[in-house]
This record gives structure tokens, C-alpha cells and sequence, in this order.
């Protein structure tokens, strides 16, 4: 197996100080919110990794699409990769969206239209997992996966509107479609800074986990070719 | 026992305009299905008895008094459509696995989009059957009139999608390991769309609401449908493909 | 002025969230360094088995020639 290249090593080192640094900015530079304390700090962390997700599961259907139309197995490795790494950004942003329920509404979970997608949406990928599980033949692999994350990328965005436009007669404590606007905390330029700083860092970080994923896909693929190779 | 599916000419020989060879390969998919099911009749009873056993469990699991019972009579009924609906899609899907149908039909000269199309209608009819069967009993059962016009559009609509997505899903899940498992865990995150659409949609029909209300998830549905039917037209050839 | 109410102490939470956040990245990056070594040594191991595959087909190709070789001799040595 090739050594990691030193872009790669420079990348790992880059993540975990943003990560270290944007962590700094949201505990200690970041102001405390007035109405909801301190919880509103895992809100930064909480962006962060929702956007990102969100990008790698956009990222994925599109990959989908490259993959059924050339039938390069590499595209199915990229899939793996974006959703993989997605969906563990994914659950940090559905726990952290929790935790911040919480003490601002008083629930563990609200319905409403983010949390309750996001909740959908990762199931929507845990299955993609489970469906590449039951099968051992490399190409029906990828194209099942890839055929399902596209049907899963077109429905998740239906389901938010969907519920966005349906779901009025449950208590929502959110009005209109912004979260933030219960318990709407506007900004202080301190608090942008963090905002910011965090979709930057985890950008970075989900680019270096991304890659370092790729790279294991490529060894799980020599690996199983030399599995068949040696057993025939 | 192979189906034959005898009536599918070869291109060469006929003529016809390739969309004639298209809607006849349909129609042979179509018709050997029911054709098949009207002999055992062992997929549509099934049907029939999981439904109406999923209706008697939620009326123990939602012990409402007559007033509430009327809020969730929408959702009763989808929620067993949609369990009874794995069901169907499940065995309709197995049975051509298993007896070698698929490999029958794919060795036929015909767009494979064909078979798409043709289990499609198919899994709808078996569907709508079942539906049409358990919405009388449904109305003796809990005396509310359930033969609204509205109703029935948004059942049909809503059905389409749910057999639109679970034919291509279930395409897929009877090639794994996992089979009849993996149906749900893969259709219902997928298809929930069409779920919150039809629920909002049978309610307000129920419960009489205004048109504006009830045009929106209606909408909806018609959008999902069309949208999910071109993507799976477009995709079921990599699935079936060996 | 007014009375303003204090700021209620969610720290608690606080701590959770983002400890939550960097157990869950420690966890599948060490996931990935675990599965990348295991695949590493298995990457080895099946390199092990087809060197000596292919060291005893080239043996065993060897052979053959030799085989191949002696009933010829011996006819030219009756001969």
C-alpha cells in the first residue's frame, strides 16, 4: 500500500487544528447567548457539520449519476466515501440538534421539518449501507448503491418541503423555516466569526476524512481482487 | 412453473411502430401477472387478511373514542396500505425470481423499461384491489363514508408513487441476501413524501376541508409521482441487468 | 432599569454536545485507522500467498518441461 501522501498528512494535521481552533472560537471568543446560555455554543459545531453533510450527500446522487452513466467503479468508491462520512457528520448534527431542544423548548426532539428530515435522511443512508451489504458482486454493488442513493438524494429535499408546507397543526415551535428564530438569537459579529469559521473547519475536516476514506476503499478493492485472485 | 410469456413478438417480425411493441410487451407483463394471481389467488388473500388483521391491531393500539378515532381514520388506512404494500411488492417480486420469470422476460427482445412499467401496473392493480376490498369493510367497521371521490383520487395517486419507487426498490432488494427484509428499511424512508402528502390530503377530504387545502398535497403527490416514475424508468435497466 | 432575567445555565449541555461531537469523530477516525491496518496486514498476507503461488506454478512448470523431456531421451537412447 502507498504511503500517504504528504498533502495528505499536511491535510490531517490542518484538520485538527481548525477543528481545535474553531472549538476555541465558539467556547471562549463566541459571547453567551442571552435567552438559552451557553447551549448555544454546540450550535456552531451543529451548522458545521449539517452543511457539510448535506454537501456530501448532494455530492453522492451526483456521483450516482456519473457512476450509472461511465460504470468506473471509481465514482462508486467516491459514493461510498461522501456518504460514509456524511452520515457520521449527520448524526453529530441530529444529536447536537437535540441536546440544543432540550433546555431551549423543553423536548428531546421537535417534528419539525429539519430535525425530523435529518432524521429520515440518515436512515435514508443506513439503509444504502445495509442494501450494499447483502450484496457480494462488486458491479451490482455499486450499481444497486448507486441507484438508491439517487432515489434517496430526489426524496429527502421532497420530504423537508413537504413537511415544511403540511405539518401546521402540530405545535411548531419553529416559525417560518428558521430555527434560530425561536429562542432567535440575531448575531454578534463575534458570534459570525465563530459561525463562520466553523462551516470553514469542517469543511476542511470532511475533505481530509473524505480523502483518508477514499484510500481505504482503494485498499478494500485491491484486497478483495487479490482475495478472488489467490482463492481461484 | 414458467409463465411463458407468449405474447411478445420478436421485433423483426412484426412491423408494428416500436412504441406498439412497447405497449404490447407491457401489456404481456401486465397480463401474465394477473393472469397468474387470478389462478392462486395465494398473493391477493394474503393481501387481503394482512390488512384487515393490521386494522383489527389498530384498534387495540389506538383505543379512541368515536371523536378522536375520526382524526386518524387518514391515517389508519395509509399506514396499512403502506404495510399490506410491502407485502405485495415482496411476493410479486420473489415469485419472478424464483421462478426464473425474470430471466424469461429479460431474454425477450423488449426495452426493459417495459418490465418496469408492466410490474408496475401490475403491483398497482394488486394494490387497488386490496384497497378498494378493505375501504368498505373500513367504513362498516368504524361508520364513516369512505367512498369520496376525492378519496379515491388521492388513493390512486398516492398509490402510484408507493408502487412507483417500490417496484424499482424491490427490484433490487430480491437480488440480496437480506430479500424481503430490506424492502421496507430501503421504500419507507424513501416514500414518506407520499405518506405525509396522501395522510394530509385523505384527511382533509374526511374531514371536509376547503379545495386549497387539499390541492396542495394532492399536487404533491402528482409531482412525486411523476418525478420518481422517470427516475426509476430511466434506472431499472442497471438493476435488472446481469 | 428593567429587570432582566439572568441567563439560565446550560453548560451542562454544553459540555455534552461538544463532547458528543469529538467522540463521534474520534470514533470513525479511529475506525478508519483500525480497518486501514487490518486490510494493510490482510494486503500482506494474500501478497505472501500469490508469490508462493506463483513460485510453485513456476515450479511445477518446470517440472512439466523436464517431463516432457525424458520419454524423448529414452527413445533416442533404444534407438
Amino acid at each position: 500500500m502507498q504511503s500517504k501522501p504528504v498533502t495528505l498528512r499536511i491535510l490531517d494535521i490542518a484538520s485538527i487544528i481548525v477543528l481545535g481552533v474553531s472549538a476555541y472560537i465558539a467556547l471562549f471568543v463566541a459571547p453567551t447567548e442571552l435567552v438559552m446560555g451557553d447551549v448555544q455554543r454546540v450550535f456552531y459545531f451543529h451548522i458545521g457539520t449539517a452543511w457539510t453533510a448535506l454537501l456530501g450527500f448532494i455530492l453522492a446522487a451526483g456521483f450516482s449519476v456519473i457512476y450509472l452513466i461511465t460504470k468506473n467503479l471509481l465514482w462508486d468508491r467516491l459514493q461510498v466515501a461522501a456518504i460514509e462520512v456524511s452520515l457520521v457528520f449527520f448524526l453529530i448534527t441530529i444529536v447536537l440538534g437535540s441536546i440544543w431542544a432540550r433546555p431551549a423548548w423543553n423536548t428531546w426532539w421537535t417534528w419539525d421539518p429539519r430535525l425530523t428530515t435529518a432524521a429520515i435522511t440518515e436512515l435514508i443512508y443506513i439503509a444504502y449501507f445495509m442494501l450494499r451489504q447483502g450484496i457480494d458482486d462488486p458491479d451490482r454493488r455499486a450499481r444497486f448503491g448507486a441507484v438508491y442513493a439517487l432515489i434517496g438524494g430526489l426524496s429527502a429535499p421532497i420530504t423537508f418541503f413537504a413537511i415544511r408546507l403540511f405539518r401546521t397543526i402540530h405545535p411548531v415551535v419553529i416559525s417560518g423555516s428558521n430555527p434560530e428564530a425561536e429562542g432567535a438569537f440575531s448575531m454578534t459579529p463575534d458570534m459570525r466569526t465563530a459561525f463562520f469559521f466553523a462551516l470553514f473547519a469542517f469543511t476542511v475536516i470532511f475533505i481530509d476524512l473524505f480523502w483518508n476514506r477514499i484510500r481505504l476503499g482503494e485498499l478494500q478493492d485491491k484486497v478483495e481482487q487479490l482475495k478472488l485472485k489467490v482463492t481461484m | 412453473m414458467i409463465n411463458k410469456v407468449t405474447d411478445v413478438k420478436p421485433m423483426s417480425s412484426s412491423h408494428a411502430r416500436p412504441s406498439g411493441n412497447f405497449i404490447k410487451a407491457v401489456a404481456a407483463v401486465l397480463w401474465k401477472d394477473l393472469r397468474a394471481e387470478f389462478r392462486s389467488r395465494e398473493l391477493f388473500s394474503a393481501l387481503l387478511v394482512f390488512s384487515l388483521l393490521i386494522i383489527l391491531i389498530f384498534n387495540f393500539a389506538l383505543e379512541l373514542d368515536i371523536k378522536t378515532r375520526q382524526s386518524v381514520n387518514a391515517g389508519v388506512l395509509w399506514a396499512t396500505f403502506a404495510f399490506a404494500g410491502t407485502l405485495g411488492l415482496n411476493r410479486s417480486m420473489a415469485i419472478e425470481k424464483d421462478r426464473g420469470c425474470l430471466d424469461g422476460l429479460l431474454l425477450a427482445p423488449v426495452d426493459r423499461s417495459a418490465i418496469y412499467f408492466g410490474k408496475v401496473l401490475s403491483n398497482l392493480a394488486f394494490m387497488l384491489i386490496v384497497e378498494i376490498i378493505v375501504l368498505p369493510i373500513y367504513s362498516v367497521l368504524y361508520n364513516v363514508n369512505l367512498f369520496l371521490p376525492g378519496l379515491l383520487l388521492v388513493i390512486l395517486l398516492g398509490s402510484i408513487g408507493y408502487v412507483g419507487v417500490g417496484t424499482l426498490l424491490a427490484a433490487m432488494s430480491v437480488q440480496t441476501r437480506t430479500r424481503d427484509i430490506l424492502l421496507p428499511i430501503l421504500l419507507f424512508p424513501v416514500v414518506i413524501p407520499v405518506l405525509l402528502a396522501a395522510v394530509k390530503a385523505s384527511g382533509g377530504i374526511l374531514a371536509g376541508a376547503d379545495l386549497t387545502e387539499i390541492l396542495l398535497p394532492i399536487n404533491l403527490l402528482i409531482a412525486y409521482d411523476i418525478i420518481f416514475i422517470a427516475v426509476a424508468f430511466m434506472v431499472f435497466d442497471s438493476v435488472v441487468e446481469e | 432599569m428593567f429587570f432582566q432575567e439572568t441567563t439560565p445555565d446550560t453548560s451542562g449541555y454544553m459540555i455534552a454536545g461538544y463532547t458528543i461531537a469529538f467522540v463521534v469523530m474520534g470514533l470513525y477516525v479511529l475506525s478508519i485507522y483500525l480497518r486501514n491496518r487490518n486490510l494493510s496486514q490482510d494486503l500482506t498476507m494474500l501478497e505472501e500467498l500469490d508469490e508462493t503461488a506463483a513460485e510453485t506454478e513456476m515450479r511445477s512448470a518446470d517440472q512439466r518441461k523436464k517431463n516432457l523431456m525424458k520419454p524423448g531421451d529414452k527413445k533416442q537412447a533404444n534407438l
